[in-house]
């Protein structure tokens, strides 16, 4: 094989699911009636906006070499928190500020201290207390949910404050300004985990921590940010869950968590750590969202989008593991 | 100092003791209510009208939740057999997988309630509901009233949210809904569902379906908090209150704020005080296991009937439709206004 070959052949590999997502969209385009328009696309990226960002903070975590289960509830939490500070409606309270725009940066702050601080004990029980990540997240998957549900009392809280809603609204060249807020995650957190030291040892640590940790890493300093990072990313998907649906219910992000694991893996992430990229994932996810409007648009029922979904989630692990065995050929 | 504490907290308690004991007195027994889940407000709603119905005729309510699982709710069942109530409110996560629990608790010589999700595969005591398929029936009267305002006749598109497809209440409303609609062939129903009864699946559903299907006429979910984020996906295309109709069922105060504000056009209540109330009023009647007779029944001033299925006695509570016109009827239970009048048992 000529080195130009190998270079081609190793950009493809890097990128497969970039590929795999032109693909589909192609054949969506020319076969599913209504797909091929602008507003589909639109759409299409303004869907992946929660789940997008809530597969970033996964992704930082399984990177990391561990797991994360709690970025749902967590999300769910931070719109709830997002929704009974500052709708009108339900369970709402409408907190007065003065400036109204305060209350942007409020709602941010507040999800945020929550998502951090469920981040923070995540990572103290798993670097600290030496537990499981996965029983660790787990958990807190359930323990955050059913915060959610004693705080709503199972009520909902409605019609956020419009200074808030306004991100959900307002258009930028069709796209909606939250949809810029998920792309523009991606953007830093893909130059985090390429171009700075903490993305690299993140690898590393996941790659294998022990070496890590005689390089001299700073393992568990590295870990625990990573599992703040996870609960404020989580968070921050959880404020624009709640923007996007002008408020917040009791069960609003429930099954997310499969769809972003999904997004991840298929993004090439693998589960075992040390691998991976955030571009990637955001592809995963826009590849989700364009099969799930394509079922929508040919009326299908919706048990297909699972069976599709699940089936995906295979076919990209042995992709991955194919992926593996041609690049160690090539090495 | 430290002696007047002691004293206040003796005294403080033997009162309690005496309140209790009152209390107790007072008390006529108590029953479990088994519900399917605290994600709605339509259930957690129920909770509270229950305990307080229960409460004006004497008796004490425990709840337990079963988060949407059919096998946790199976086991809760067993478990409250086990403590032998004097009786059972059954809220069913899935129809018919509770059947044989219901068998066993009758056959314990505990009483079975069945409350809002009909079960019609096993005798039960005595059952309260409006009617999910029914629920259906009012809903598409409500359709074609909006689409004769829209369009002069009963033509146009109809996109139909439903809840979770593994959900039987969802499907049920769908059943009545279509079996009513067939009759208008003009009328297009696209059908798809929100999984796991999530806002934001409908919200994505809407905005999906206004650009492949930009005609359509009338979004119609099974649950008032999937109209908030149809509203928002709406909202978010640049559409204006009345530019597509929007309906949903189970009247949730969610879906009465959305009609005042425009945006909503009708809501199909599912009557939650009347149906927690007959459960009250006929509690005595079943807990003695006595004789419920059929007829015509005024429930919080609802004309409710009773009738004997093959599953048991049966009351059936007309759902309402709400429109702006109504929406401040302190009845609807989304006003969150339950009825000043205690319910007192039937003799």
């Amino acid at each position: 094989m000529s080195p130009g070959q190998r270079r081609t052949l190793e950009f493809v590999l890097d990128n497969l699911v970039w590929f795999i997502l032109v693909i589909v969209l192609a054949i969506f385009s020319a076969f599913v009636p209504n797909y091929f328009q602008p507003q589909i696309f639109i759409n299409i990226i303004e869907q992946s906006t929660v789940l997008g960002v809530m597969s970033i903070g996964l992704a930082i975590v399984i990177i990391a070499g561990h797991m994360d289960l709690s970025v749902e509830s967590v999300a769910a939490l931070s719109a709830m928190v997002t929704g009974i500070l500052f709708a009108s409606a339900g369970i709402g309270q409408d907190l007065p500020l003065s400036p109204a725009w305060l209350k942007v940066p409020v709602s941010i702050i507040a999800g945020l201290a929550v998502g951090g601080l469920i981040g923070w004990l995540n990572g103290i029980l798993v670097v600290k207390v030496k537990l499981d990540a996965f029983i660790v997240t787990l958990a807190a998957f359930i323990w955050v949910r059913g915060t959610v549900v004693a705080l709503s009392g199972g009520r909902s809280a409605q019609s956020l404050a419009p200074e808030i809603r306004w991100f959900a609204i307002q258009r930028v060249f069709g796209l909606p300004l939250s949809a810029y807020i998920a792309i523009l995650c991606f953007v830093v957190f893909s130059v985090m985990m390429m171009k700075t030291r903490f993305g690299r040892h993140l690898k590393l640590i996941g790659g294998n921590e022990t070496a890590a940790f005689r390089a001299g890493i700073k393992v568990n300093r590295v870990l625990v940010t990573a599992f703040i990072m996870s609960g404020m990313i989580a968070a921050l998907a959880g404020w624009l869950l709640a923007i996007r649906t002008s408020g917040a219910t009791a069960n609003l992000g429930i099954g997310m968590l499969f769809q972003a694991f999904a997004a991840v893996v298929i993004g090439g992430v693998s589960l075992k750590g040390g691998i991976g990229g955030v571009p990637g994932v955001y592809a995963g996810v826009l590849l989700l969202s364009s099969i799930n409007t394509a079922i929508n648009l040919l009326h299908l029922p919706a048990e297909y989008t699972q069976v599709i979904q699940g089936l995906l989630v295979l076919a990209a692990v042995l992709l991955d593991t194919m992926k593996h065995s041609i690049r160690k050929r090539l090495a | 100092m430290r002696k007047r504490f002691a004293i206040g907290a003796m005294a403080l308690a033997g009162a309690m003791t005496i309140a209790q004991a009152g209390f107790a007195q007072d008390s006529k027994g108590t029953v479990y209510y088994l519900v399917p889940t605290l994600l709605d407000e339509f259930q957690t709603g129920s909770i509270t009208a229950l305990e307080m119905f229960l409460g004006q005729v004497g008796y004490d309510m425990e709840t337990l939740n079963a988060d949407n699982k059919t096998d946790l709710q199976q086991t809760q069942m067993n478990d409250v057999i086990a403590l032998h109530p004097d009786a059972i409110i059954l809220a069913a996560v899935d129809f018919n997988a509770l059947a044989p629990g219901v068998e066993a608790a009758r056959d314990a010589g505990i009483p079975v309630v069945i409350f809002d999700r009909q079960i019609d595969s096993v005798v039960s005591d005595f059952t309260s509901v409006a009617g999910t398929v029914e629920i259906g029936h009012t809903a598409a009267g409500v359709v074609q009233d909006l689409l004769t305002a829209r369009n002069g006749s009963v033509t146009g598109k109809v996109l139909q949210i439903l809840g979770d497809p593994g959900d039987p209440y969802t499907l049920d409303i769908q059943q009545g809904f279509e079996e009513v609609m067939a009759d208008f062939p003009d009328v297009t129903i696209i059908t798809e569902p929100a999984m796991q009864w999530e806002a934001s699946n409908a919200g994505t559903i809407a905005a999906n379906a206004i650009v492949s299907d930009p005609d359509i006429d009338i979004i119609f979910s099974h649950a008032a908090h999937l109209s908030v984020a149809v509203v928002a996906a709406l909202e978010a295309a640049g559409k204006q209150p009345g530019d597509i109709d929007v309906m949903s069922s189970n009247g949730a105060p969610v879906g009465l704020d959305l009609i005042r504000q425009g945006w909503m056009q009708a809501e199909v209540e599912q009557p939650l005080y009347a149906q927690a109330a007959a459960v009250a009023m006929f509690m005595d009647k079943v807990v003695n296991h006595e004789e419920i007779a059929d007829g015509e029944y005024d429930v919080l001033g609802l004309p409710s009937v009773v009738t004997h299925e093959a599953w048991g006695a049966t009351i059936k509570i007309p759902g309402a439709a709400i429109t702006a016109d109504n929406v401040d009827n302190p009845s609807f239970w989304g006003n969150l206004q339950p009825p000043e009048e205690p319910v007192t048992s039937v003799e």
